[in-house]
């Protein structure tokens, strides 16, 4: 079992190294189009859809609270 | 005095495992598979291979974005699991699946297809509409699916215990 995990922390360790990039010639470049001015918006543009399917999700769980509260203040409003 | 009956928790956790997968097929099956797009291949076309890797890196934040909603879906049915005042119903169940996947499409077809451009389901064509409200419709048909199901869970009262209980006996 030790051995196991050693052998999977140093694939992880080979893994994550610099001597796994797959084009030494290319990441330059690719790391400089991924890292743009842009990122922050393409990463919300990205997470947007997956952002909105959690809040209905939650909204969904939650929703006898959220009912029971909107009942009250409207009862006391 | 009988305790409510809450089928929301179960809803929500199929409504987020089903809207996870269905992003994994997606991105498995459109995106890898059968190659027809890429998270951002309407802005930035991967016809070389900067631009291939500059897409499967926003390929791979998507993967970990539906990961992680596919994950918090499996801790809510956990939860769930364990409560009294929900029915553990295979059709409720199965229908919030079939409601999440195309909930899924729906709103990221809206949303990125439609709204922000950043993909379209097929690129290779100059008409990408038709492809793109394909998309939408069977999100709208596996909505219809999976709401009968939900309703048909309606009548599916028994919690997990006496489920558990019914069936060993």
């Amino acid at each position: 079992m030790k051995a196991l995990a050693i052998g999977f922390l140093t694939a992880l360790f080979l893994l994550i190294g610099p001597t796994a990039m797959a084009c030494r010639v290319c990441r330059p470049r690719v790391q400089a189009a991924i890292h743009t001015p842009e990122y922050s918006a393409n990463l919300l543009t990205l997470l947007l859809p997956v952002g909105a399917l959690l809040l209905l999700a939650a909204g969904v769980f939650y929703a006898p609270l959220i009912k029971a509260r909107f009942l009250s203040s409207t009862s006391h409003g | 005095m009988a305790e409510q009956l809450h089928r929301g928790p179960l809803i929500s956790a199929g409504l987020l495992i089903g809207a996870g997968l269905g992003g994994f097929v997606d991105g498995i099956v459109l995106h890898q598979i059968l190659q027809w797009h890429n998270m951002l291949s309407a802005k930035m076309p991967p016809d070389n291979l900067v631009a291939a890797k500059v897409n499967m890196y926003w390929d791979g934040m998507f993967h970990a974005a539906v990961w992680v909603m596919t994950a918090i879906g499996l801790t809510v049915l956990w939860r769930v699991g364990h409560r009294r005042d929900v029915p553990w119903s295979g059709r409720t169940f199965f229908g919030a699946l079939l409601l999440g996947w195309g909930l899924f499409n729906v709103i990221e077809g809206i949303i990125d297809h439609n709204l922000l451009g950043l993909h379209h389901v097929y690129e290779y064509t100059d008409n990408k509409l038709p492809w793109d409200l394909a998309f939408l419709a069977l999100g709208v048909l596996q909505l219809v699916a999976g709401w009968a199901f939900v309703r048909a869970g309606r009548s599916d009262t028994a919690v997990r215990g006496e489920y558990s209980r019914g069936n060993t006996q």
